[in-house]
């Protein structure tokens, strides 16, 4: 408990002095940091764009929903200096949801392993959980997001990735116990903020089959998640009045028409497009995003909904229009719940140390192309590449090392066949 | 031999048709407060016709290519101005005619045009053809529809809504002879004779400032104002400098390349002003000698001209100044303003504006700036300081622009205080285009146009413009105002905005799809496929190690 | 004040020689089939005050066809930069085409059709095969019929089958022959005359396949134009070698000249030129030695003005009635009030 509120009180005494220090404009300027989708200053604009009785969505600023533009003039209007706290404090909710989760989670796998205890070979006790995870875990992944930099950033710069994150967390506990309510809610306020995360309406369905054992329940869960996506859709509608915020919102999104840079890979592809092919890698991007891995990824992860939701989550990172490093830590923050399936990846020491040069050399290189003038797009580019190419290493590691704990349990660590040496492949 | 066949048919008209317009020229040279003189031509048509009767193909000295295009795209009112240079107007003082550097255009189209949008850019293409200048380029990701900075100048006679005006300006179009030459062809003696023949290219473009305007409004006919008529005025304003000429003592011949030759006999008058108001300080004599002296009163300052009437025989005019040059202090203009860019980096950049108000008390102004799409500016960040007192504007309108598609505008209305300097400072970001949308040059940079700060001076001091009710420059001489409008264009801004590499688009395509395909390929086998052991086969490096094995073997052997 | 009636006169002349030779009759029959009108299309697709030579080619052309007849507007100028109003230029609204400033190119009456950021590949092909915007001037259009020929000058900065635009874009030798196929197909040229001035000029024309299509190139496939001298005030190579000894040709041509375009075709010898001037006569059905060089450079057409002139006048309309205006109640608006 100690150790906790050391944690916890750190992690808001590093975030409170950062956002009252010199240095909150320059983070809050990253671009690897804010958005368009994002951008705090956006909000701010918006916000006074309405309040001079200019529709916000008539130009170019914002391209989040009506909804969540009220709740942020709300945010904007109650609390004046003391703004960036409630940041702050999402940001501690975020964590502490995240424990509860991962908690949660690792209880129900320890349960799992025991009900299938006979299925696993006796000798492999040290690659199961035990007592001890049961408190680690959940430690581990709080720190993990606490003390994330890209997190810290990302609250000091004030971005919306926060309420996105919370909501996310939020989605991950609920589907941890298969609570339909809390599930649906979250999974539609992230959908409506920014339309990716509507992918894991499987991870909820599946969830809510598993842990209720109810197909009647599963289903209500997705029919009330739509629809209070639907209602929310309405509602905002009914809030401005015309249907103009669609194409500024999920319009924006789908069609990527800003090309300032990001960590992504999607601005410089967009930029160097040829106009007439536009149109089809666009759709072809985005089918990948979306659809192209909903049904393959559901089927193979489908006795696992929690471990489906962090694949879906990490790809929707990786692959959304304008990601942030607000997305990326996130999924960061996911990896040590998968403490028990470690010596079964392969690339992970890689792809964090590609992570941490990349991390590193982005703004260098942004610096001296956008500041000094002497390094071009390229460069930036090739550092954005490398990241995303990282994190992509760590989402196939995920997946292919989920099939190969499952094969070490039942069938241990011997590779030969009958006395031959023998290679684990996939065919 | 040879058979001839004629034939000549006559259009008889009606005498009364037919003199219903009257052409006057003037030519004004006013020595500036330095070593510069400012020379503006006007060429002034009315033509006493409605311009809401359709019928204005038959005229007599009114250009038929304007009519043309007047009466098709249903133009009431058209200002066009092509400039090179900016107008100083800390010491040269008002222009007469004031214009945007670059092409800048404004029309009112008659508050019965259908589609507003589809006419402007129609007019625009055929502007562009009848004055040889990009004008073309301007759509509406370039114009804009200011509420008050541009009220019509001549007579209406419903109720003003200002969806019907619209404005755009070209800041980097350049002028030349090009241009000079469609623009004299509007003239009713063309070149050939009158003042017109003293505008020869090379002289005219190699001035400090230059600029063509074109200036087309209805007006009224009479006193009770009942009837209009159509006013269209030509002018050309010029400042050479003394360096450039080598000499302070000037003449038509070496300004203009040539005199006059000979007299417009279409035109009803032709005269030339030279102002002599400074002729006391810096002294210079002018001959042959004026046939007139003239003194204007306005709004309380006084002005002295000499009068030249242009006659049908060779003239020339040269002033010849006292050996000892005096330096006078220059006292700047009571409205002046000043533009420029704040920041570095191609991230993030300001704008401010910079005001100068030099009278003794508080002056009303309206500030129009108008932005391209690929400024995207942050109103929140708006701040406007007047004299180190944060300020707020009376009035703001702001019409948000889209990606694309549309210009931003923003109008303050402001009160600038007594003897203050006012200062208005926003924020935008630098946007990144697809490599297809640079120019060619794309590191010349993009370019923002003038602001305009319109307002009502209550002094006539350097106020030299023509009034609402005139329409030639004499009828500026004794006309005192309640108060004079001007309006003033500050410089236009170039930024640089971040390019991509433009020989890159293969090979980002490839390296992009390659990254999403590595995503591809493992999730595409992790869930099509099953985890199995298989034996050992002989893979490349194993098949090497034996080749390599028996090679050093056989070796030893 | 004089009161001149307007006078609007359709003048219509028929000039027919009756007697003497029907032979010369026939042969003006003959040498006007199908050639009616004289069309140009000038273009300089360099960018940039150091390819100041290129404006100077391309002004050196029109600057003689518009001396030899062919007005303004039938001749399409293409300029992609300002040279002569560059601030660069120490002397303003000129450009010449000698160091020794012997003629201004440029002159006191240009009119360029396309400027700047217009000179594209795509306004250049929409420009020949007519496939404009709706709403584009008619300066801005090549209104040619079947009756056109057609005088094409290109210059600029080119390779092996491509010419550049502006340093951005390219124009392929192919391109080039399909556009100039598709007007042959929506019978838009009688005949064209293809002059190109780059480096590897040859290059552009190979691949024509369109009849009665006359090319000449100013160097060969593999070799350099060059450029002819530079202008120590200017500071920068003021025009390139071929066009140069062109425009000393032309200089010489006077309207109603006899000089035929074969002479003209060998015009800057490899001791001149330094590279080979490359000539294309395949595809043209005429002897080049047999047609006038008016037939592309000028619009010159015979006209005798006749001393015994019968005049007759006919009073079409003797009256018009005055339209009756209707009055209003106008006003001024005061600016700024809203």
């Amino acid at each position: 408990m100690k150790s906790h509120l050391i944690i916890y009180g750190l992690a808001i005494f590093v975030r409170v002095f950062l956002i009252y220090s010199d240095y909150r404009e320059n983070i809050a300027d990253r671009i690897e940091i804010s958005t368009p989708l994002n951008s705090f200053n956006r909000i701010l604009e918006s916000y006074y764009r309405m309040s001079i009785g200019v529709d916000p969505y008539s130009s170019d600023v914002l391209h989040e929903s009506p909804l969540h533009l009220h709740f942020y003039k709300h945010i904007i209007e109650n609390t004046g200096q003391y703004l960036p706290l409630v940041f702050v404090f999402c940001d501690v909710l975020t964590a502490y949801l995240l424990y509860l989760f991962a908690k949660k989670y690792i209880l129900n796998l320890r349960i799992e392993q025991y009900i299938n205890m006979n299925l696993y070979l006796k000798h492999l006790k040290d690659q199961m959980l035990n007592v001890s995870d049961n408190e680690a875990i959940p430690l581990y992944v709080t720190v993990m997001y606490l003390f994330n930099p890209y997190i810290i950033f990302n609250c000091v710069a004030c971005t919306t990735t926060t309420f996105l994150n919370l909501c996310l967390a939020t989605f991950l506990y609920a589907i941890c116990s298969g609570s339909v309510i809390i599930g649906a809610v979250s999974l539609a306020i992230a959908s409506l903020q920014s339309l990716y995360p509507v992918i894991l309406i499987s991870a909820l369905y599946l969830s809510v089959l598993k842990y209720q054992n109810s197909m009647f329940k599963a289903v209500i869960s997705v029919i009330s998640c739509i629809s209070l996506l639907v209602v929310f859709i309405f509602s905002s509608y009914y809030l401005m009045g015309s249907w103009n915020f669609i194409p500024q919102t999920y319009g924006f999104i789908l069609q990527v028409s800003d090309q300032q840079p990001n960590i992504g890979i999607y601005w410089y592809f967009f930029m160097e497009m040829f106009e007439h092919f536009k149109e089809l890698f666009i759709c072809s991007y985005q089918i990948n995003v979306t659809i192209l891995y909903f049904i393959p990824l559901t089927i193979k992860f489908r006795k696992d909904p929690v471990l489906l939701g962090i694949c879906f989550i990490m790809l929707t990172g990786i692959f959304k229009s304008y990601p942030s490093i607000g997305d990326f830590g996130f999924s960061l923050a996911l990896l040590p719940v998968m403490k028990y399936m470690y010596n079964c990846m392969q690339q992970i020491f890689v792809s964090i140390v590609a992570i941490i040069t990349t991390t590193t050399l982005a703004p260098i290189l942004w610096n001296l192309w956008i500041y000094w003038g002497s390094a071009n797009a390229n460069f930036f580019f090739g550092t954005t590449l490398a990241f995303i190419t990282a994190h992509i290493f760590i989402l196939t590691d995920v997946s292919f090392a989920h099939s190969k704990h499952d094969y070490l349990l039942k069938y241990g660590n011997d590779r030969t066949i009958n006395g031959q040496p023998a290679k684990l492949v996939l065919g | 031999m040879a058979v001839v066949f004629i034939l000549l048919c006559y259009f008889q008209l009606s005498l009364a048709l037919q003199y219903s317009d009257k052409f006057t020229e003037e030519l004004v040279l006013k020595p500036l407060v330095q070593d510069q003189i400012y020379a503006h031509f006007q060429f002034t048509t009315i033509w006493n016709v409605d311009a809401r009767s359709r019928d204005l193909f038959q005229s007599h000295l009114f250009s038929r290519a304007l009519s043309e295009v007047i009466v098709r795209h249903n133009v009431q009112e058209l200002h066009i101005s092509l400039t090179a240079g900016l107008w100083n107007y800390e010491t040269w003082g008002y222009p007469i005619v004031d214009s945007a550097p670059g092409a800048e255009v404004w029309v009112w189209f008659k508050d019965d045009t259908n589609d507003i949008d589809t006419n402007w850019k129609q007019l625009t293409n055929s502007l562009s053809g009848l004055l040889c200048a990009s004008l073309n380029q301007i759509d509406n990701t370039n114009s804009i529809n200011p509420d008050i900075s541009f009220a019509p100048t001549g007579i209406i006679s419903n109720t003003l809504n200002s969806s019907f005006v619209r404005y755009a300006t070209l800041p980097r179009e350049i002028v030349c002879t090009e241009n000079l030459t469609p623009w004299k062809k509007l003239l009713p003696c063309d070149s050939k004779l009158g003042l017109a023949t003293l505008l020869n290219a090379g002289p005219i473009h190699n001035t400090r400032y230059h600029s063509l305007s074109i200036h087309l409004r209805p007006i009224c006919r009479n006193a009770q104002c009942d009837l209009a008529s159509i006013e269209l005025t030509q002018s050309v304003d010029l400042v050479y400098d003394f360096t450039i000429l080598g000499t302070r003592n000037w003449s038509l011949r070496k300004l203009f390349g040539q005199g006059i030759m000979n007299s417009c006999p279409l035109a009803d008058t032709s005269t030339i002003y030279v102002e002599t108001t400074n002729n006391d300080t810096n002294i210079f004599h002018l001959s042959p000698t004026p046939d007139e002296y003239l003194i204007s009163t306005r709004g309380g300052f006084s002005s002295q001209f000499a009068k030249y009437v242009v006659k049908e025989r060779p003239m020339t005019i040269a002033a010849s100044y006292a050996d000892k040059q005096m330096y006078t202090v220059n006292i700047p203009p009571p409205l002046y303003a000043n533009q420029y860019k704040i920041g570095y980096g191609q991230q993030k950049g300001g704008l401010v504006t910079k005001i100068y108000n030099n009278h003794w008390a508080p002056i009303d102004v309206v500030v129009l700036q108008n932005l391209p799409w690929y400024i995207p500016i942050y109103l929140h960040t708006l701040k406007i300081i007047s004299n180190g007192t944060p300020m707020k504007p009376q009035k703001l309108i702001y019409k948000p622009g889209k990606m694309r598609e549309k210009a931003h505008s923003l109008e303050l209305m402001l009160r600038l205080p007594a003897k203050s300097t006012t200062s208005i400072k926003f924020y935008f970001d630098y946007v990144f285009l697809k490599w297809q949308e640079y120019p060619p040059d794309a590191n010349h940079g993009f370019y923002i146009g003038s602001a305009i700060i319109s307002g009502h001076l209550p002094l006539g001091r350097n106020y030299t413009g023509i009034p609402q009710d005139g329409s030639t420059y004499a009828s500026s001489f004794n006309a005192s105002r309640k108060n004079y409008f001007v309006q003033i264009r500050t410089e236009p801004i170039v930024i640089t905005l971040p390019t991509p590499d433009f020989s890159m688009p293969y090979n980002v395509i490839c390296l992009a799809c390659t990254v999403v395909a590595l995503a591809f390929g493992p999730l595409h086998n992790i869930t099509t496929k099953r985890l199995v052991l298989k034996v050992n086969s002989d893979n490349l490096l194993t098949k090497l190690k034996k080749f390599g094995r028996s090679l050093f073997c056989s070796k030893k052997l | 004040m004089m009161i001149i009636p307007a006078l609007y006169s359709i003048l219509l002349i028929l000039y027919v020689k009756c007697d003497s030779d029907t032979k010369a009759l026939e042969r003006f029959a003959e040498n006007s089939k199908g050639h009616t009108n004289n069309w140009a299309v000038l273009v300089d697709t360099s960018r940039f005050w150091f390819n100041y030579r290129h404006v100077a080619n391309v002004l050196s052309i029109y600057r003689s066809v518009k001396r030899l007849g062919i007005p303004d507007s039938q001749i399409i100028l293409m300029i992609a930069d300002d040279m002569a109003c560059n601030p660069r230029n120490p002397r303003p609204a000129t450009v010449f085409n000698n160091a020794k400033q012997h003629i201004n190119v440029y002159g006191d009456d240009v009119e360029v059709d396309y400027r700047g950021y217009e000179v594209t590949v795509e306004n250049f092909v929409r420009l020949l095969t007519g496939r404009l915007q709706p709403n584009t001037p008619r300066s801005k259009q090549l209104l040619t019929d079947e009756g056109s020929n057609i005088l094409i000058y290109l210059t600029g900065h080119g390779g092996d089958g491509f010419l550049k635009f502006q340093d951005s874009e390219e124009i392929t030798s192919q391109e080039m022959a399909d556009a100039i196929e598709q007007m042959w197909q929506k019978q838009r040229y009688n005949e064209i005359f293809f002059m190109i001035d780059t480096c590897q000029a040859a290059s552009m024309y190979e691949r024509f396949y369109s009849p009665n299509i006359l090319a000449v190139g100013s160097s060969l496939v593999g070799e350099d134009s060059l450029s002819h001298h530079v202008d120590p005030a200017i500071g920068v190579y003021i025009i390139d070698r071929y066009t140069f000894y062109a425009l000393e040709f032309l200089e010489s041509v006077a309207p109603n000249t006899k000089r035929t375009m074969g002479e003209f075709l060998q015009v800057c010898p490899k001791r001149d030129c330094i590279s080979t001037v490359g000539v294309r006569k395949d595809l043209f059905r005429r002897n080049p030695f047999q047609v006038p060089i008016t037939d592309f450079f000028g619009s010159f057409r015979p006209v005798k003005l006749l001393k015994n002139i019968h005049n007759e006048t006919i009073n079409v309309i003797t009256s018009i009635e005055e339209p009756v205006e209707t009055r209003s109640s106008f006003r001024y608006v005061e600016p700024l009030s809203f």
